[in-house]
Parts: C-alpha cells; structure tokens; sequence
C-alpha cells in the first residue's frame, strides 16, 4: 500500500508536468502523458499489468510497471533536451543581435568618421580643448 | 555585382591570415564571423583590413554563417559565398561558382570536390561522404555528388531563404534540406579542396556524423 501511495504521488507528479508540457512540445507531452496515466491504473490494478505483461511476454506485472518508468523517464530527457535547444536558439539569436548590432555602429562610424589624409591621426579632443573650444564658440 | 565571401572563423589564427591574403584583391567584400575565438582570430582579420563581426560566444559554424549571410543581406549583398577559414578552399573556385548561378539562372551553386578535385583526401573520410552522399540524396531528392562541402554560393534571393537553426555541424545537412524546400534551382560547380593536417584535425571525425543525425532528428520533433 505504502508503494503505491508513493508510486501514485511521483505519477500523478508526471502526469500534471507532462498536460503543462503539452503544448511546449507536443509529441513528448502526449506521450510521457499517456505513460504516466498507464502507470498509474496499472499500480493499482496490478492483476491487469500482469495480464497485459503475460500477453507481451514481459513476465510479471511489476516489470512492466518499471518499464513504463523507463520509458518516462526518456521521455522526459528527450523533453529536456528540445527545452534546451529552444534555449540555445534564444542564445544564438541574441549573439547574433550583439554581432551584427556591433558590426553596423562599426560601418556607420566609418563611414561618419572624416578620412584621415595620408599620415594624419585623429584624435579625440582633450578636455581642456573641449572646454577650449567651448570659451571661443 | 556586391558579392559577399562569408567566413565563419573559431580558433583559426594560424589559418585565417593566409586565407584572406588569398582573398585580397579579388573583387569581393569579405566578411569574418569570429566565432567567439579566443586565439586572436578577430584581430588578425580586423588587420587584415577585412569586416568582422564576433559573437560573444561559441556557437558553431552554422549559426556564424546565418549571422554573417544576414549581416550581408543587410548591407545589401547581391550574392553570398560561404568559404571555410581553416584554407582548404581555392579562392579561384569562386569565379567558377558564381559563372555556375548566372549561366544556369541558378540561386544556389554547391562546390562539389568529386566534380572537381580533393587532394589528399583520406580513404575513410572520402567513404563517410560518400555515405553522407547517398542518405542526403535519398532525404532531399536533390540530385548532388557532394555534401558537407562549406565552398557555396548563392544570389540574395536564395540566401534570404536560408535560415539555419542547426547551430553546429548538422547545418551543412540542413542547407541542402532548405534548398530543396525552397524550390529554387540549384547547380553543382566542380572546385578543389586541398586537405592538409591543419584541417583534417579541424575537421569533422567519423563520430560527430551520428551527432549530426541526431540533432537533424531532434530538430524533427521541435520543429
């Protein structure tokens, strides 16, 4: 009793994750979501996992309790993982805001700047020439 | 006629000199995505007298080529080529592709080294693209004798379709599955590939094939 109690409590925890999941990404979200509703019947009539274990050569209905297990718990890591890639995606975009935002100060400023003649340096005002040309303007 | 040479650069500063010197003086821009280099990669471009852009970060080659083809879209490119920095690419080859997409009214034109030449090709890497060859053909219909080959051109029209999601070495995959989406016409054009040690080790190993068709397959279910 105890066992199922717990085992109840971590499904019905798979279950709520995986209807919020569902729209995120739907393939595993269905799937970790019928898995988990299966484990759940399946812990409180274990008769029918045994039958259904006997019917596909697992064995005994316990194993094929840790099988769906099993299955979630890949589940959930295939889940994990698209999370993270949409995650990289939002990185790759912002890098890549970053780069190109830099790039396009970087040719507006070149293109603003006065060309130096040969040799000649520019050099930003000093700020006693700032204050200088301040006094005279 | 602005065409743009995008390089997609990470940890090349013993090669990326000597590319853009082979670079220097033929009639294109050519734009450095450093890709979060931390050998001094961006500022050997930067000398260069070339455009660089830097992510903040390592991404993969496949998200610096999409920064840099957007960054020459915006500066308003008429034709982009992707050209790899580690130097096993001929700049001469570039002529030939861009002939390729005007006589064939093309938008995409794919060097092919088995149209062309691959010296010094190593015997199992040859095998592993012929493999990657014969999947690609069968998943994309695109009738190719090459793939994974970063030597590529295209018109402003064909690179406006592109938009890689693979950041790393699956996106040479996913550019063939993009052009075969987009319905435009493509043509294969021969050029050389000159391996080297230098980048053969920068290359991709048997291994990283199986990560590439993993995260193809990922990207399936995450559409």
């Amino acid at each position: 009793m105890m066992a199922q109690v717990l085992l109840s409590f971590l499904l019905g925890a798979v279950l709520v994750y995986a209807f919020s999941e569902r729209r995120r990404s739907p393939v595993v979200g269905v799937l970790a979501l019928a898995a988990a509703a299966a484990g759940l019947y399946f812990v409180w009539v274990p008769a029918h996992a045994t039958t259904l274990a006997e019917l596909a050569g697992v064995g005994r209905g316990v194993d094929l309790i840790i099988y769906i297990w099993v299955v979630i718990s890949l589940l959930l890591l295939l889940n994990l993982h698209l999370k993270l890639r949409t995650q990289t995606e939002a990185i790759t975009s912002l890098a890549r805001a970053i780069a190109i935002g830099e790039g396009r100060r970087a040719g507006s400023q070149a293109h603003a700047a006065p060309r130096p003649e040969s040799g000649e340096l520019i050099e930003p005002l000093s700020a006693a020439e700032r204050s200088a040309w301040h006094r005279t303007s | 006629m602005d065409v743009w040479v995008v390089i997609a650069a990470y940890n090349e500063a013993r090669a990326i000199g000597l590319v853009l010197a082979g670079l220097a003086g033929l009639p294109y821009r050519v734009l450095v995505v450093d890709d979060g280099s931390t050998d001094g990669t961006a500022h050997i471009a930067g000398h260069a007298g070339v455009e660089v852009l830097s992510h903040p970060i390592n991404l993969g080659q496949g998200a610096a080529l999409q920064t840099g083809i957007d960054y020459a879209l915006l500066r308003g490119a008429s034709h982009v080529v992707t050209f790899d920095a580690d130097g096993q690419h001929r700049p001469e080859d570039i002529a030939g592709l861009l002939t390729a997409l005007a006589a064939n009214d093309a938008d995409f034109a794919l060097g092919s080294r088995f149209r062309g030449g691959a010296i010094d090709l190593p015997a199992l890497r040859r095998l592993m693209l012929r493999a990657a060859t014969w999947f690609t053909r069968r998943t994309t219909g695109l009738d190719i004798t090459d793939v994974h080959n970063g030597l590529r051109a295209m018109t402003r029209r064909g690179a406006g379709r592109l938009r890689l999601r693979q950041n790393r070495m699956a996106h040479a995959s996913e550019i063939l599955h993009q052009i075969a989406a987009s319905g435009l016409r493509y043509v294969e054009a021969p050029v050389t590939i000159q391996y080297s040690r230098y980048s053969l080790a920068k290359g991709q190993r048997a291994s990283e094939f199986v990560v590439i068709l993993l995260d193809l397959f990922a990207q399936r279910l995450h559409p």
